[in-house]
């Protein structure tokens, strides 16, 4: 049963990637994979999240009672997302205000309740480090690849931070229900597919 | 009972760990988060207004006492003299409520350098023109303080947006109450712009 | 009154909240599979939303803005969230068992709804007033079930259609939500 360090880090990247293998954390997928830069932004907010809230978890698990294990998760999550929004609101402004309320809504983000109750209550402090890293960064590569399929087609260009990059050529007419919400949706769906499809093997 | 006591405990020493982390950490940002909302909400508006200065408007400013309400100036420097102002105000009565306005005023000639809508919550594609329409905002540069600003219809010379004079005129409103909070300051303020002269 | 039925209409279709703010999506497709527990969750939904709505504006007017605390929002939201769950369960195990039986295991699930969370965050950055904040909450759930027991009557007749094994289960599901969406977005436009 026991896995070593490295597979409890690495498993966050294929094995049990969010938002595809756990199908969790949906709605920030969803919403905010208009640009490259967005998804990214998302991405390591949730990740620094994440991280911190599975190590302060996994370092209070034997003190927390069980009764009263959820309230108590949900302040240390709560506690980080609003050190993560008065950050970016500081150092990153433009960022913050097109992620919008999407950021405070990083803490009914199931991913984190869900590796707080399944995995960091229950193990090391160190292991918890790794779980939350590994989710965290699976996570933000799958917004990233969300958003350059839905960025490129619907729009011709990237926007890695700041300035899009135009990709492809102006003979390219942009396919606006990329970036919208319908597209979203397919977009998820289909790429869901293709890893059920990689998959199988 | 024991168990109990433990967990109301646990409950309130995280409460009490995570509000003291979070005030200490508002405390630390909330200069650069007031220095952001100036730089992003305000910037692009007073940079437009005070295109050419030689200065950083954002960086150079100073609040004023009028009455109880603490105003916020920004300062231009053109040809090497501090001269122009720009003041942020609230005209009301727009469609979708308030309508906020940058007011850029020059004080050597008492005449408006060029306003810029900030902050609206008017209808797309009709009042809110007046953020997006250039010509609607140009009709205001070099306008003598002297009078109150009126659009048309009201007997004034300012061409209203079609469709959304009722826009058009908390843009006049707030930029006619700019300047009478100019003209009620405006010893303080001539004062207060000595020190930027460098 | 007119204001109200714009409101009203925006909030149920234009932006619907699972559509087009793409906000609840978990119970989305976690609740969408059978037309009964579609049913249930989104009255469960209606039930909490609204609650949840006047309880954290009430909070957020008369105690996080008064006292200058609106950086504590987040926290504050949740919490609130999360005890109404918990005391609307005990409340109806105790006094309603009729009703407990058919929403009381969606309750749970509410917690980390974040359509709940969404929309009491909506109502404040939107700024309304009380009677505006009921109706919008009110009229984001109808919106909220109204979508989910449309999706939930596809779902169901997808099961008899033969879908390639790879597109199987959630990913079908998305592409089906991304059709119902474009539907929705037809309403765009329309305020």
């Amino acid at each position: 049963m026991a896995k070593s360090l490295t597979q409890e880090f690495v498993k966050g990247l294929w094995d049990e990637v969010p938002p595809f293998r756990l199908v969790l954390g949906l709605c920030p997928t969803l919403a905010v994979t208009k640009a490259v830069e967005n998804g990214i932004g998302m991405g390591v907010a949730t990740t620094f999240v994440l991280v911190f809230s599975n190590i302060l978890i996994s370092s209070m698990r034997n003190v927390i009672p069980s009764k009263v294990r959820i309230a108590s998760f949900i302040v240390i999550i709560a506690t980080f997302v609003t050190i993560a929004e008065l950050l970016m609101q500081a150092y990153t402004y433009p960022l913050f205000k097109k992620l919008g309320i999407f950021i405070p809504l990083i803490v009914v983000n199931c991913i984190i309740l869900g590796r707080a109750e399944a995995f960091a209550s229950k193990r090391g402090v160190f292991r918890s480090f790794l779980d939350g890293l590994g989710i965290g960064i699976g996570f933000t590569l799958s917004l990233v690849a969300l958003a350059a399929v839905r960025e490129l087609l619907g729009t011709g260009s990237l926007t890695f931070w700041v300035k899009p990059i135009q990709i492809l050529g102006p003979s390219f007419k942009p396919f606006s229900f990329m970036v919208e919400a319908p597209g979203a949706f397919v977009a998820l769906g289909l790429m869901l597919c293709i890893m059920n499809l990689a998959g199988r093997k | 009972m024991r168990e109990m006591i433990k967990m109301v405990v646990v409950l309130t020493v995280l409460c009490l760990f995570s509000g003291g982390l979070l005030a200490a950490i508002k405390n630390k940002t909330k200069e650069r988060i007031k220095l952001q909302l100036l730089e992003y909400v305000k910037g692009p508006a007073v940079r437009t207004i005070f295109e050419g200065a030689s200065n950083d408007p954002i960086a150079d400013r100073f609040d004023l006492k009028e009455g109880d309400i603490v105003r916020n100036f920004f300062v231009g420097v053109f040809e090497g003299k501090p001269r122009a102002l720009a003041i942020e105000t609230f005209g009301k009565g727009g469609y979708g409520g308030d309508v906020g306005l940058m007011v850029g005023i020059d004080t050597k000639e008492d005449k408006l350098i060029g306003v810029g809508v900030t902050t609206h919550s008017e209808t797309p594609g009709m009042g809110a023109r007046a953020e997006t329409d250039p010509s609607f905002v140009t009709q205001f540069k070099n306008l003598s303080l002297k009078e109150p600003f009126k659009v048309t219809q009201d007997g004034g010379s300012i061409n209203a947006l079609s469709g959304a004079t009722l826009t058009s005129r908390a843009v006049c409103a707030a930029a006619t109450d700019a300047s009478k909070i100019y003209q009620q300051l405006k010893p303080q303020l001539i004062e207060k712009l000595k020190e930027f002269e460098k | 009154m007119g204001d109200y039925f714009v409101l009203a209409i925006s909030s149920i279709f234009i932006n619907n909240i699972l559509l087009a703010q793409y906000l609840g999506n978990c119970p989305f497709l976690g609740t969408s599979k059978k037309m009964e527990t579609a049913v249930g969750m989104g009255m469960a939904v209606i039930f909490v939303l609204v609650m949840a709505g006047i309880i954290t504006w009430i909070t957020n007017t008369f105690f996080l803005v008064k006292f200058d605390l609106e950086y504590l929002r987040t926290v504050v939201f949740i919490l609130v969230i999360a005890s109404l769950v918990q005391f609307v369960e005990m409340f109806l195990k105790k006094s309603i068992p009729a009703l407990y039986a058919g929403l009381g295991i969606f309750l749970p699930l509410i917690t980390t709804n974040c359509a709940v969370m969404g929309v009491c965050l909506i109502l404040v950055n939107e700024e309304y007033n009380f009677m505006q904040a009921l109706v919008a909450s009110f009229c984001y759930a109808v919106g909220f079930a109204l979508a989910l027991i449309l999706f939930a009557g596809v779902r169901e007749r997808i099961l008899l259609a033969r879908v390639p094994t790879p597109l199987q289960d959630t990913s079908i599901a998305l592409v089906t939500a991304g059709i119902l969406s474009l539907t929705f977005f037809a309403f765009k436009g329309m305020v």
